[in-house]
């Protein structure tokens, strides 16, 4: 797998081309912004870019303004976002600006090479991957008191997997269950929730995070 | 036939008007020519007062000259009397409209003496008959005309018909008498034309009795004056009027003694009995004068007390004591000029404070009264603007002091917001990046090794470094939230929202505001939210920010129990919060209900 970074801190870039490199990945670009980044894989576009959100020259959210930026260029490179920030509404924002193919991680997951190169092919495999810290805390909110009610043990595995941005597929591989279990879970999910089915993963992702952000069910 | 009622016993004289207009100009002479030819005010009028007194004791003791043998006691307290009046007329004179007061005062004193001049025998008893009731006409002038500017026409008929009844009556008597019948001798000239005993003693019974009816006439004019005077004129008149009637009571007295025995028998102490009496009238006022002194002197009392309380109301409440007047208005001169123009046609007296040339600070509109009294007005009106002009530099000085300590306050919130964020963004980028690259490492590490031991060894160092990662990034987002730097305040309070147990609704404008306000606002809003969770046991809350031309306003209301003590809510938290908003110079205000949840609104002002 070809990775192109961009990373703000040198000494972090470094660290993750090694751990990419010892994990098998190709890093063909390491450059310390978007604007470089995009500049550099102009001519080979890799199989995934992972972006720093925050970057050059604003310290903001330069990398969900790169992702946009890329996804028009290159609408088959998978895009990472890190940050370290734990914080949904720069998730939903990513989400909203790119399509499919996308990811919002944690740095501190990053860091777990399991987690790292399944993000990285979920993406290139133009999937949605939200990091399940972040979902874990938007459950816990909405857990109590609104949603305990409402679904069963079973269904909030499903919903905390469909967060993530995992396929109904995904799902049934990590619930050890069959893939028309999961579909049977999925729908039940939507309509105790009251949300209607998506077309697309990535808009599945979007629905139940806005879901989760909006504060839940109301009594 | 000697009964007198108002009168001084007959048989004493006086000389001509020319002798009082003679002494008038010399002592005016005397007064200017000190002036001219001495340095120092005080040391010229000295000198012209002593002057002037001792012309007159020399006159007084001339005019009176064979009394002294007679009765060394009469003459002595006449002459005391006389130069006690002139004394008191030089003081009054200095007074502005009050030199014909004055100069009754003096000439009532030194025809007192005259009076006394039929001692010298000749011509002088026939005189000092039909002259004998002058003093009392200038005594009677000097209480009706003191202090107002003019006599009233009443007043003025009463003092013209009086000196003609006293005049043209006792002449009729001389007229148609003898000296012997009015018990003197036949030595004495006489300008007998038709000697008649039952027409004089007729003549004398009508003239007495007219004297009388004058003198209670006189009682009744001054107790009006005493009732209608109001405020300074009361304090100034009372004692003169008190002994103005107690002197006429007096002469009534020395009358009635008079009455009972015959002019030769007349006892001189009945004459001294009324004199001492007399002395009621200059001591009267010179307490009079000492009371116009001291009201100016009161003057100082207020610049003292409306320097203390520095506002118009006080000021207008000194005025009215220090003037006696509960009438008197003190107005801004913004709403003065239609008020004022009201007043001057209404008689009232007008009269703007201001300092040199500048624009009027005050209007006062007093009782005209007070116009009399120019130099204690005045003194006032100048004492006012001095103090009021104080106040409002004051007042100036303390708004611009207090507008340095909010900017000051405002200086260091918005210095510490960003040490605040220079401290996060070093955490983040410093030792965040540096921690995450070691657990890069680490984990890049563990894929060379397939030892079982040693993974676990590194799973261990790399779950311990993230714990670390995790309470770093917690405690700079205590410090202060990146997403507030970065998205502002709703995205802000949307993570704070996340982390709680209930649904927290987020009602805000778009739009970014200033750095000092969304910290200060976020930081409130935190406080409020953790006391919702503590304490409200409540089902929602609702954040709600309103921004108005003049008003940034935000709501945290939640559905709880409501009823929370004030100390409750926020405790030290609530102290440092109405702190920082009070440096934007907001304010913060709680309302808790009981059963109707807790609402926490902070209002500060913008633009």
């Amino acid at each position: 797998m070809r990775v192109a970074i961009a990373e703000d801190s040198g000494l972090f870039r470094s660290s993750l081309a090694l751990l990419l490199n010892s994990l098998g990945a190709e890093v063909t670009v390491a450059v310390p912004s978007g604007t470089e980044l995009i500049a550099a894989i102009a001519a080979s576009p890799p199989d995934v870019v992972i972006l720093d959100i925050r970057m050059p020259p604003s310290f903001t959210d330069e990398g969900i303004r790169t992702a946009h930026a890329l996804r028009g260029l290159h609408p088959d490179v998978g895009i990472l976002v890190l940050s370290t920030y734990a914080e949904s509404k720069y998730a939903s924002l990513l989400l909203e600006v790119v399509n499919a193919g996308v990811g919002y991680l944690l740095k501190d997951n990053v860091t777990d090479a399991g987690a790292l190169m399944e993000s990285l092919s979920r993406v290139a495999a133009g999937g949605t991957v939200v990091d399940p810290a972040i979902v874990t805390r938007l459950l816990e909110r909405k857990q109590k008191p609104a949603m305990r009610g409402i679904l069963n043990d079973r269904e909030l595995e499903v919903l905390r997997h469909m967060a993530e941005g995992r396929s109904n597929l995904g799902i049934a591989r990590e619930l050890f269950l069959s893939a028309r279990t999961v579909e049977t879970h999925v729908s039940s999910v939507f309509t105790k929730l009251g949300l209607t089915q998506s077309d697309t993963e990535n808009n599945r992702v979007r629905a139940v995070l806005a879901f989760l952000r909006s504060g839940g069910p109301r009594r | 036939m000697h009964g007198t009622i108002l009168s001084l016993p007959e048989g004493k004289g006086l000389r001509g008007s020319a002798e009082r207009w003679r002494t008038r100009a010399w002592w005016s002479w005397a007064w200017r020519h000190g002036h001219q030819r001495l340095l120092g005010h005080e040391h010229s009028s000295w000198l012209a007062t002593t002057i002037v007194l001792t012309v007159v004791a020399c006159f007084c003791a001339i005019a009176e000259g064979p009394l002294w043998r007679q009765s060394t006691a009469l003459a002595a307290v006449n002459l005391a009397f006389a130069l006690v009046l002139v004394l008191t007329g030089l003081m009054l004179r200095r007074e502005p409209g009050q030199s014909v007061p004055a100069v009754a005062l003096m000439l009532t004193g030194i025809f007192r003496c005259v009076d006394f001049i039929d001692a010298w025998n000749g011509p002088w008893p026939a005189y000092a008959i039909v002259f004998g009731g002058v003093d009392r006409v200038f005594g009677a002038w000097a209480l009706l005309r003191y202090p107002n500017p003019a006599l009233s026409a009443v007043q003025r008929r009463f003092l013209v018909a009086l000196a003609a009844w006293m005049i043209a009556g006792r002449a009729l008597i001389v007229v148609t008498s003898t000296a012997p019948w009015m018990g003197g001798s036949a030595s004495w000239w006489w300008p007998t034309l038709h000697a008649d005993e039952s027409l004089s003693d007729v003549l004398s019974y009508v003239v007495h009795g007219g004297e009388g009816i004058f003198g209670v006439t006189l009682i009744v004019l001054l107790a009006m004056r005493l009732v209608r005077a109001r405020g300074v004129d009361r304090i100034v008149i009372t004692p003169v009027i008190v002994a103005g009637i107690a002197a006429v009571i007096a002469a009534s007295a020395t009358a009635a003694v008079m009455t009972l025995s015959s002019i030769a028998t007349t006892p001189n102490y009945a004459f001294l009995a009324e004199s001492v009496a007399d002395f009621a009238i200059p001591v009267a006022f010179l307490i009079a004068v000492v009371q116009r002194l001291l009201l100016i002197r009161n003057v100082t009392e207020l610049t003292a007390r409306a320097c203390a309380d520095g506002d118009i109301g006080a000021l207008r409440s000194a005025l009215r004591d220090t003037l006696h007047d509960p009438t008197l208005e003190l107005l801004d001169p913004s709403d003065a000029s239609r008020v004022a123009m009201n007043a001057r046609s209404a008689g009232r007296l007008v009269s703007y404070l201001q300092m040199g040339a500048d624009a009027p600070i005050a209007v006062v509109i007093a009782d005209p009264v007070l116009a009399r009294y120019r130099g204690l007005f005045d003194a006032a009106m100048r004492t006012s603007a001095l103090a009021l002009q104080n106040a409002q530099l004051q007042a100036k000085a303390a708004r611009e002091e207090l507008e340095l300590v909010k900017v000051s306050r405002a200086r260091i919130i918005e210095a510490e917001l960003a040490e605040r964020r220079r401290l996060e963004r070093d955490l983040h980028d410093g030792v965040q990046q540096h921690l995450l690259s070691i657990t890069a490492r680490l984990s890049a590490a563990m894929t060379k090794t397939t030892d079982l031991e040693a993974t676990a060894a590194f799973g261990d160092a790399r779950d311990g470094l993230k714990a670390v990662l995790a309470e770093l990034r917690n405690l700079a987002h205590g410090i202060h939230p990146a997403v507030l730097t970065h998205s502002g305040l709703a995205a802000a309070l949307e993570e704070v929202a996340d982390r709680l147990p209930l649904p927290v609704r987020i009602s805000m404008p778009a739009g970014r505001l200033g750095a000092a306000v969304e910290a200060t606002l976020y930081y409130v809003a935190c406080e409020a939210l953790a006391n919702v969770v503590k304490h409200a046991a409540a089902d929602g809350v609702l954040v709600t920010v309103q921004a108005s031309r003049s008003w940034l306003e935000m709501e945290v209301a939640d559905d709880g129990a409501g009823g929370v003590p004030a100390g409750v809510i926020g405790g030290r938290g609530l102290a440092n919060i109405a702190d920082r908003v009070g440096a934007l110079d907001g304010e913060v205000t709680i309302d808790s209900p009981p059963g109707q949840g807790t609402r926490v609104m902070v209002r500060i002002p913008c633009g």
